[in-house]
């Protein structure tokens, strides 16, 4: 390959030196090129072979190099008019619209090398077929020569003189040259505004070199139909500014390809940005800009649990092969993150790099934090589940309880009540008392099994509600309490059951440690929550961290919620816990 | 003649220990129910004078079988019970327009007639 492109660069060297030398030798003679004419399109062919070289050799998949080195070799043959033979000239005529056509070809498979929808395809295939054949017609019919350059040597197909509908032929080829730039200017532009963000950005200055090109091409075009023929000084002004402007197409391809190749101002700027330690929002944000891509999305590996996930620890699933396109970012071998980005940014692995290596630390810190957000998360919802899984085994041994031994006790008393009823008053008073004393401490059992039931989980909590939960509680207790306020509706259960155990163990602390004359306790609706407090009149001092109001806290906690223990000595207790409601 | 009466409950040794004990306390025990739609079906076509309910039921619990006791023209004198005690229930026992509640160990026939003889029949 580097030795067919060697091989090509000294082709296009040497047709344009030949090209350059029969301009010297011919001086006056006809046909009378302008210098300038002649060094500009052996300019146009050096630049476009020069350029399509270096697209060739950083893409070799792509077609694009390989076509601009042909629109460069094409460009060498209208040399061929200045040998002054006639089968140099007529050669000259058949192929002299042979530049253009693979011009047209290129223009309209630009950057991806090929076409990608039917119109190109069709445009392509229209091209080819109808310039070079379109040339041969009007070679046949009208000698050109006679038309636009008397002086020129005969060409060999012509007729030598003038077909009547000679001038008709030509403006018909000038015209379906304007129609089929005007479709090649659509497919152009079209292709530039469906490329992705990153591709505009190198494709800019190209697309604009092509519409003037374009433009003036049609112009002259259209002229030459029109004025049949314009007058020489229009029409070499114009074949002039077509030739520049052709010029400039390669050099605007090469400034398209430094601008979007290595954007250092943009991965300076990143540099900046990552100094002030943005949020992983942020962060993003910032290597969208500097990837000149908006969609860029990064996703933080968590080797815990094998997967991707944003900077809010939702899991993201990369896009499957084929679509957006994927860099797995790596430090030491190991996975840090993968940078979801549009694959046009293929184009541009460079870019890419530049910016994961000014990004990297930040990258990995951010990833760093995912994974504690993820941990955290973990253990937040692991404790939830703990506590939750500890309320369902005190409900599932309370039903146990009634189910079980409450019931059988209670038949027992029964019988023992049967039992007893059959015992004639008159005889054995002995055996009627033991009955008694039986029934009297089956009733004692009974009672004290339904307060161990009750202390295990609160039937009446899932049957009425926190309301008479609490005034049942308020009821029980030793000391004097009283229920200042409780929600009237319903709420979830765990934050009923929460606020429960607050209160239960609140009032536990207040009779067994505060020495507390009277308590209140007092629920409301706060906020989307529930805020539970419960003050006593005792002596104050509670240690927030004993194991009961520690296990109070936690199960706060893992509620999402707070634990408050204000407990001054000599002036009372007060417990609040802050429930949220949701979900 | 002694009132009839319905119980309803899901254990089958409460059930007869309760029938004993009714039997010989003044009741005349036409039928018996092992859960909540059960009940239903038996006191629309036995028409107990009473029916006494238990509240933990497998399927509907008491109150909701009182609930549909009462959409019928008349309905018997429910008397709920429970191994659980009444305060168990917060208000729901009195909203629910029993005509009383017993603690299961305390049942008696003396009871029941207390119960129905202070409420809706009194």
């Amino acid at each position: 390959m580097r030795r067919l492109r060697l091989a090509l660069a000294l082709v296009a060297l040497a047709a344009g030196l030949v090209n350059l030398a029969l301009i010297v030798r011919a001086g006056d003679a006809p046909p009378r090129s302008p210098l300038y004419l002649v060094i500009a399109i052996v300019g146009v062919s050096w630049s476009f072979v020069a350029a399509g070289l270096v697209a060739w050799r950083r893409r070799p998949d792509n077609h694009t190099g390989a076509l601009m080195v042909a629109v460069g070799l094409a460009y060498a043959l209208p040399g061929l008019r200045l040998a002054q033979t006639p089968a140099g000239y007529t050669l000259y005529l058949l192929t002299a619209t042979l530049p253009s056509a693979v011009l047209a070809h290129l223009l309209a498979v630009f950057p991806d090398g090929r076409a990608t929808s039917r119109l190109q395809r069709v445009f392509i295939v229209a091209n080819y077929a109808t310039t070079v054949p379109l040339a041969f017609v009007q070679l046949l019919l009208v000698d050109p020569a006679r038309l636009r350059c008397p002086e020129c040597p005969p060409d060999l197909l012509g007729t030598g003189g003038q077909h009547p509908y000679g001038e008709a032929v030509m403006a018909v080829s000038d015209l379906w040259d304007v129609a089929l730039a005007g479709l090649l200017l659509w497919i152009v532009v079209s292709r530039w505004r469906r490329a992705p963000t990153p591709r505009r950005r190198g494709l800019a200055p190209v697309v604009q070199v092509a519409v003037v090109l374009l433009v003036l091409f049609s112009v002259r075009q259209a002229l030459r139909a029109v004025l049949s023929p314009p007058p020489p000084w229009l029409d070499g002004a114009l074949d002039l500014a077509v030739l520049t402007t052709l010029m400039l197409w390669p050099l605007a391809f090469l400034a398209g390809l430094a601008r979007s190749r290595l954007d250092r101002s943009a991965v300076g700027d990143l540099a900046i940005e990552l100094e002030q330690a943005p949020s992983a929002d942020r962060l993003q944000q910032a290597l969208a800009r500097a990837l000149h891509d908006p969609t860029v999305q990064l996703a933080y590996w968590l080797p815990d649990q094998q997967a991707f996930v944003d900077g809010a620890t939702r899991p993201v699933e990369l896009p499957p092969a084929g679509g957006r396109s994927v860099t797995i970012l790596r430090h030491d071998g190991d996975t840090v993150a993968a940078l979801v980005h549009d694959a046009a940014l293929d184009d541009e692995p460079e870019l890419v790099q530049a910016v994961a290596a000014t990004a990297r630390l930040t990258i990995e810190n951010q990833r760093l934090q995912a994974e504690v957000r993820a941990q955290l998360k973990e253990v937040r919802a692991s404790r939830a589940r703990i506590v939750e899984f500890g309320d369902a085994e005190r409900r599932r041994v309370e039903r146990n309880l009634h189910d079980g031994a409450q019931q059988r006790l209670v038949n027992l008393s029964l019988a023992l009540g049967i039992a007893r009823s059959q015992v004639p008053a008159t005889t054995d008073g002995e055996l009627a008392a033991t009955l008694d004393e039986a029934a009297e401490e089956l009733r004692l059992a009974l009672a004290e099994l339904r307060e161990l039931a009750r202390g295990i989980y609160p039937v009446i909590l899932s049957e009425a509600g926190l309301g008479p939960a609490l005034a049942s509680l308020a009821e029980r207790s030793p000391i004097p309490a009283t229920v200042a306020a409780a929600p009237a509706h319903r709420l979830p259960a765990r934050v009923e059951e929460t606020a429960y155990y607050v209160a239960s163990e609140a009032l536990a602390n207040a009779a067994k440690h505060a020495r507390a004359t009277a308590v209140t306790i007092s629920a409301r609706r706060c906020d989307g929550g529930l805020e539970v407090e419960v003050g006593d009149d005792g002596v104050g001092g509670a240690n927030p961290d004993g194991s009961g109001l520690r296990g109070l806290a936690d199960r706060v906690a893992a509620l999402d919620g707070h634990l408050r223990v204000d407990s001054p000595t000599g002036r009372g207790t007060r417990i609040t816990a802050e429930l949220p409601c949701g979900s | 003649m002694r009132p009839t009466l319905l119980i309803v409950d899901d254990h089958a040794g409460f059930r007869a220990l309760a029938r004993r004990l009714l039997g010989s306390g003044g009741f005349e025990v036409v039928g018996e129910a092992a859960d909540g739609r059960a009940a239903v079906t038996a006191a629309r076509e036995l028409r107990p004078d009473v029916v006494l309910l238990d509240i933990q039921l497998p399927d509907i619990d008491g109150f909701e079988v009182l609930a549909r006791l009462r959409e019928g023209s008349v309905g018997p004198a429910v008397v709920l019970t429970s191994t659980r005690d009444r305060p168990d229930y917060g208000e729901r026992v009195d909203r629910s327009g029993a005509s009383g509640f017993i603690p299961k160990a305390e049942l008696s026939g003396a009871a029941v007639l207390a119960v129905i003889g202070s409420g809706r029949m009194g």
